[in-house]
């Protein structure tokens, strides 16, 4: 067991393409941190330096207080389990589950012994003979994560282990991998680009974009504060709305309507004062936005929102609505596509709302619960 | 639908794959099954095709082939060059796809490598003979590096000194037949997950490990597929031995397609002849069935 720390690490691909800038990160013993971000922000190269399957191109990196840098992977007491798992078809469950212990020269008896140790804790024990073809995705998740296991490793790494299974499985590994690491206690990194594995399973949350880490938190304050606009867009289902406004003393006039700011608002954030007069961006998430003809919405003060589309879940609507605003891109790739042609903000309202597609409705608002950015840095204020 | 219309509509689905397949069916038949059946029907006759009313002659054929002592020369030769030239084969291109694919050679060396490589497979079997006609003659180039080495101190007559002739036939086939192996296998590593390599870096795996473990597993398939292929066409080997020995010295390279051959155009002994190769067919067509079965099972 082990603590993970990064310093200045940097990645340059041959191309010089600058995948990773200037990573510093440290991972508590027997901690589960999570590296989060969209697509190609270089979560799997991170993971793979500190795996040691890339080479790293400056900076330090320690796994329990011992410098790996020049190490190769097998001596740097790590386990990983793999997108695609990377089970050796032709071996066995149990052959697979033993295959370092094999390369290390452990006698049979040995192997067999942790194997069927392994095999219990992951319910595996009725399939050791079976080839991993014939074995269901949640299976092979499985052995996977019991070839990692199977050495005792300092640290596991997980490079999106739950990408490949349908939704429903992916809910029930998803808890399976998070009480067996509480179970194991082993310092655990793992890589996802789903923020929802993200918010739920990991003890902290690091979100990276375009290789430069932009927050590292727990969940819960990644969701309240996060540092910049990208955050507050990547963090949270559907996307935090972000506009612009201009602030006029304690009202942010946006297009035709304007919102009173409570005081609290500016005794919270004592930089938002020097904003006066001046465009700023401001985010709301879809859940503190409510219907205003039901009970939750009514002591709220509304603005005018046409809506476009719903989208009905049963325990709660997704309603999309074209409000008279600029909206703000965060920078996530991902959040575009919450948004449809004619649509630029989206709420959740509960399943008894009564709004119909097509409709002009007041938007009700949570004004506590306003998210004020820099228009021109995205920087939290 | 009525009952009627349903059954002619069935009848239809049933014949319709066998009407397109007919085609070939017949074509396969023509070029294929009959001159088959021909050769069959020739090794159970007296004289056949040199006399009009030929009779049936049972079995005297090829009690006469299996009387011959040439014929089994001929057999265990076919199956000394088949063998070594299969294993040969196999490890060569084994070696050659593992270092084409290796990232520790630089690309450029690679590509030459790799042109270098199948250049083999350009060559008809008719110039390949040539080549290594001249190649190994006893003045040739062979000879002549093998001597400045001091690896040979006098001249030797590759092709005709019945010691050597089977080794350098078998040698020149060798040469001519690796690519096969090399081209299959190197699509087979390529086709390999990298995370298996990796996964095995990261438990541990030495390289030699990871060859046998990974590497040569995850080929099995196409090394035992080609392996029976192979197997089944140099068994037939032709013009490469006709050109270079002829089955000659003193029958030290007699295999079964040259024994064949001479009977039929030497000695005009076409009944023989077609009971050789009737010979060769069954064993060809063991390996054939064993192959499909091979291939069935996967
Ligand atoms: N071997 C390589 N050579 C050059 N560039 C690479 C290489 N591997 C990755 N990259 C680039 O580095 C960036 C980060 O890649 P990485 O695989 O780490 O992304 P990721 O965050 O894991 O994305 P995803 O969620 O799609 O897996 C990408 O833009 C990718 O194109
Ligand atoms: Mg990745």
């Amino acid at each position: 067991m082990a603590e993970v720390i990064l310093e200045n690490i940097c990645k340059t691909y041959g191309n010089n393409f600058h995948a990773i800038d200037q990573l510093n990160l440290s991972v508590e013993d027997g901690e589960f941190l999570i590296l989060v971000g969209p697509s190609g922000c270089g979560k799997s190269t991170a993971l793979r330096m500190i795996a040691g399957l890339e080479d790293v191109t400056s900076g330090s990196l320690r796994i329990g207080g011992v410098d790996v840098v020049d190490m190769p992977p097998k001596d740097r007491d790590i386990a990983m389990v793999f997108q695609s798992y990377a089970l050796y078809p032709h071996m066995t469950v149990s052959e697979n589950i033993a295959f370092s212990m094999r390369l290390a020269g452990k006698p049979k008896a040995e192997r067999k012994k942790r194997v069927d140790e392994i095999a219990k804790t992951l319910q595996l024990t009725s399939l050791l003979d079976s080839k991993p073809a014939n074995l269901s995705g949640g299976q092979r998740q499985r052995v996977a994560m019991g070839r990692a296991m199977v050495r005792e490793p300092a640290a596991f790494l997980m490079d999106e282990p739950l990408s490949n299974l349908d939704a429903k499985l992916r809910v029930q590994m998803r808890a399976e991998i998070t009480s067996l690491q509480k179970q194991l206690g082993v310092t655990t990194i793992y890589v996802t680009h789903d923020q929802t594995e993200a918010m739920t399973m990991g003890d902290r949350v690091a979100v990276l974009k375009g290789g430069v880490l932009q927050q590292v938190d727990t969940p819960k304050r990644l969701y309240e504060s996060p540092v910049n606009a990208f955050v507050a867009g990547f963090i949270g289902s559907p996307s935090m709305n972000l506009f612009e406004a201009t602030l006029m003393g304690d009202e942010l006039t946006v297009g035709a309507f304007a919102i009173r700011l409570q005081n609290a608002a500016f005794g919270r954030r004592p930089g938002l004062k020097s904003y006066a007069g001046r465009k700023v961006v401001f985010g709301i998430r879809p859940e503190d936005l409510y219907d205003s003809n039901l009970e939750s919405g009514r002591k709220y003060q509304t603005i005018p929102a046409k809506v476009t589309s719903i989208e009905e879940l049963g325990s709660e609507h997704i309603v999309h609505l074209s409000i008279d605003a600029a909206r703000v891109d965060s920078g996530d790739p991902d959040a575009v596509q919450d948004f449809g042609m004619a649509s630029n903000a989206v709420a959740k309202f509960e399943p008894v709302s009564a709004v119909r597609s097509g409709s002009e409705i007041r938007l009700a608002l949570d004004d506590t619960k306003l998210h004020f950015f820099d228009p021109e840095t995205h920087l939290a204020i | 639908m009525t009952r009627q219309k349903r059954s002619r509509h069935r009848l239809k689905r049933t014949v319709a794959p066998y009407l397109y397949l007919s085609p070939s069916l017949v074509i396969i038949g023509l070029l294929m099954l009959l001159p088959m059946v021909t050769v069959i029907s020739y090794s159970f006759q007296n004289s056949a095709v040199l006399r009009r009313d030929s009779s049936f002659a049972g079995l005297k054929h090829y009690q006469a082939i299996f009387a011959d002592p040439v014929f089994w020369a001929s057999l265990w030769h076919t199956l000394y060059f088949t063998c070594i030239s299969v294993i040969f084969h196999m490890t060569i291109g084994m070696i050659f796809a593992l270092m084409l694919n290796s990232d520790r050679i630089n690309p450029t060396l690679r590509n030459i490598l790799r042109v270098l490589y199948i250049l083999p497979w350009l060559f008809t079997a008719v110039i390949i003979a040539v080549i290594w006609r001249l190649l190994l003659e006893p003045n040739g180039v062979v000879n002549s590096i093998l001597m400045q080495l001091g690896i040979i101190g006098s001249k030797i007559e590759w092709f005709s000194s019945p010691e050597t002739a089977l080794h350098a036939v078998t040698f020149a086939n060798i040469w001519a037949g690796y690519p096969l192996f090399m081209v299959s296998l190197l699509a087979g590593l390529q086709g390999i997950p990298k995370d298996f390599y990796e996964a095995a870096d990261i438990d541990g795996a030495k390289a030699y490990q990871k060859l046998i473990f990974i590497t040569i597993p995850q080929l099995m398939p196409i090394i035992i597929s080609i392996s029976l292929l192979d197997f089944i066409w140099t068994m037939q080997v032709f013009p490469l031995i006709w050109i270079t020995t002829g089955g000659g010295p003193i029958y030290s390279t007699e295999v079964l397609s040259t024994y064949t051959y001479k009977l039929a155009f030497s000695s005009y002994n076409l009944s023989q002849a077609a009971a050789s190769a009737v010979v060769i067919l069954l064993i060809s067509l063991g390996l054939t069935l064993f192959y499909i079965r091979y291939q069935k099972a996967r």
